[in-house]
């Protein structure tokens, strides 16, 4: 029996062929849409999350607990060592570093700026993916013992400096005395973010701790691992290895923007492939009320023959169950084609600025995740269903004495 | 260069008749000299700051000690509304005080580059100022006869990891020890201020200049004039003097 009415509601979907075509063809732009955008969003917000930690950086830090109210070098700790670099060393940790970051001034003959002045040890930073990823003038750091300093390009435009020139770097000892000296512009960097260049400047580790007479200590240490979205379990093993002095944080609390922005994504998604299938749902009413309508006197034979209300029911239902899959199969498949050679980037040079603001660089990298195309068709599939049950109930509640003498 | 150090060397014995046989002073005898001079081992000085803008200027008379290269206080005594102003500078740290809001400051690193007072002298102009003497090297560029004095022309480079952001400073001094002229080049060698002695004239004993003018070179109708009415050399100062409590609490 369930064959029969299977039958039926599919040879019923195509016997007004261009009208279902039309349908078919609204629901799968529907659905193209609702995947299409969602792993544009997706990418957008990857992108802020991932520029997030390669600025934070790293996926936990570890400071001295008084850090993070008060970021200078008073409340700096001492290298990791022992239990804490044993634990740094093994899996799910990819990649560590210990670096200063103090606030500081930089000055030239004209002009100063204001900045976060970076003491780093360029090998641990360039497998954290944290150094700057553009060089384009001079170098980068050597290693730690680095006198260089590393500016922004923007930044050495505001100060009038140059490559190979001078300029003064001012910032505070632990006893809040000036601690100051002239440093050479070894490298000029370029930032995905403009704006971050100027306010990172690069110093070697080693030279830096010399200047703000802190042997031997660093402001945070920086933990990447493997999956950033399940950061707890790599904090607790930390904090025990850490000792109840430092303190222990994943990304999620160290910038909960950025964590609320991934939780507001999910939401949003799903709001706006609901919005989306509110107005597919009219058509898709519509389509079946006008089926239903134009058989009125075939549904009234069906009952006077036998046919129980809940198989015609259930026919209606089929018939808009299988062009929801249709346009289902079709919307994923297109997304699916349109999304895959974009993935490389697409270039928005043309509103950087504007994409700054978001913390975004100016290519967007849509990202394709099964998720959401699971969500659509749940969404498609369910609210299609639960739309489709009021001409489907209408068409079995008709009376079939009625029905069989309506024109 | 050699050449010209080779003619100095040469003349020198003919044109430093006065120095009675003694060898030519070295660069930075000169300027070690010339601070000394205008700092004396102590000093007492009442001076007026006179800030000119193209469109407004505005004075400050204040009164300051120095001792040593490290030790520096100056006190505000008018306007009325300035008065009591104080800034103290201690081995190159810097503290003002205010009284109105009866608080003491210490000026943190990052605005020693800004101006002191709203002149045109920075922080760290006011509290380093002895700093050229050993953050510096010297060179004698030239030696001049003017108005009847010899005149040294010093070039002072900043050793490279010194705290200073010019490409050298140029010195004028005259031979009794008073600065003409200091000019601040950056490291394209463009002039960017100078400061010059406008007016000189003998106090307590040493011939000192009384109006000095710091203007910077893009703007020239923007300059800061210092104006010394008085000034003492080797005076006793009080042990607390240059202490943070008499920066709070003046004493004299």
């Amino acid at each position: 029996m369930g064959a029969g009415i299977s039958r039926l509601a599919w040879r019923n979907l195509w016997r007004n062929r261009r009208r279902t075509l039309i349908m078919l063809a609204a629901v799968a732009v529907g659905v193209w849409a609702m995947v299409f955008m969602s792993a544009m969003m997706r990418g957008m917000v990857d992108e802020m999350v991932r520029s997030g930690l390669e600025q934070l950086p790293g996926m936990v830090q570890i400071h001295q607990r008084a850090y993070r109210d008060d970021p200078s070098v008073v409340n700096s700790m001492p290298s990791p060592e022992g239990t804490l670099q044993a634990a740094l060393a093994e899996p799910p940790v990819t990649a560590w570093a210990a670096r200063v970051r103090v606030p500081a001034m930089v000055a030239s003959a004209r002009a100063s700026r204001g900045l976060t002045l970076l003491g780093v040890d360029p090998a641990a930073e360039r497998a954290l993916g944290s150094v700057p990823p553009t060089i384009s003038e001079g170098r980068f750091l050597e290693d730690e013992h680095d006198r260089g300093v590393v500016l922004g390009q923007r930044l050495v435009e505001r100060l009038e400096s140059d490559l190979g020139k001078r300029v003064v770097i001012m910032s505070q000892d632990p006893q809040n005395d000036v601690a100051d000296r002239g440093v050479r512009v070894v490298g000029i960097y370029k930032a995905r973010l403009p704006g971050d260049e100027e306010r990172f400047a690069y110093a070697g580790r080693a030279a830096l701790q010399e200047l703000l007479q802190v042997p031997g200590q660093v402001s945070e240490v920086a933990v990447m691992a493997t999956d950033y979205r399940r950061p707890q379990a790599l904090v607790e093993h930390l904090a025990r290895a850490a000792g109840p002095q430092l303190e222990v944080l994943p990304w999620t609390e160290l910038d909960p923007f950025l964590s609320s922005m991934l939780d507001l994504q999910d939401g949003f998604s799903l709001v706006f492939m609901v919005v989306v299938f509110l107005a597919l749902s009219f058509g898709l009413v519509n389509t079946l009320a006008m089926a239903v309508f134009e058989r009125i006197r075939e549904i009234g034979l069906m009952q006077a023959l036998g046919m129980r209300p809940g198989l015609i029911l259930r026919q209606v239902l089929l018939e808009s169950l299988y062009l929801l899959l249709l346009g289902l199969a079709v919307g994923n498949g297109a997304a699916w084609l349109t999304i895959k050679p974009l993935e490389s980037g697409i270039e928005l040079s043309s509103v950087a600025r504007g994409m700054e603001m978001f913390a975004m660089g100016a290519t967007l990298y849509p990202a394709l995740y099964w998720r959401d195309m699971v969500l659509a068709t749940v969404v498609v599939l369910g609210l299609g269903v639960l739309a489709s049950l009021i001409p489907a109930w209408r068409a079995a509640r008709l009376d079939p004495i009625r029905a069989l003498n309506s024109h | 260069m050699p050449a010209r150090l080779l003619l100095i060397l040469l003349l020198s014995p003919l044109l430093c008749t006065r120095a009675l046989g003694a060898d030519a002073p070295t660069a930075s005898e000169i300027i070690r000299s010339a601070i000394d001079h205008y700092r004396g081992t102590t000093s007492y000085s009442e001076m007026t700051m006179v800030i000119h803008r193209p469109d407004w200027e505005r004075s400050m008379s204040m009164r300051a000690w120095t001792e040593g290269d490290k030790h520096t206080l100056v006190r505000v005594t008018a306007p009325r509304k300035d008065a009591g102003n104080g800034t103290l500078t201690v081995d190159g740290n810097m503290w003002t005080f205010t009284p109105s809001i009866n608080r003491v400051i210490k000026i943190p690193a990052s605005m020693m580059s800004q101006n002191w007072m709203g002149s045109d002298f920075s922080n760290k102009d006011v509290s380093k100022d002895t700093d050229i003497i050993d953050q510096y090297d010297h060179s004698l560029l030239e030696t001049r006869e003017q108005d009847g004095h010899t005149v040294y022309v010093i070039q002072s480079v900043p050793h490279e990891e010194a705290a200073v952001v010019w490409g050298r400073e140029v010195l004028t001094v005259r031979d009794d020890w008073v600065l003409l002229q200091q000019d601040f080049r950056d490291q394209d060698d463009v002039l960017v201020k100078t400061l010059r002695a406008l007016e000189i004239q003998p106090m307590s004993g040493r011939n000192v200049a009384t109006v000095m003018r710091m203007s910077q070179q893009e703007n020239p109708e923007e300059w800061t004039e210092l104006r010394t009415g008085a000034i003492q050399f080797d005076v006793d100062v009080a042990a607390n003097l240059f202490t943070l409590s008499n920066l709070r609490n003046p004493r004299q």
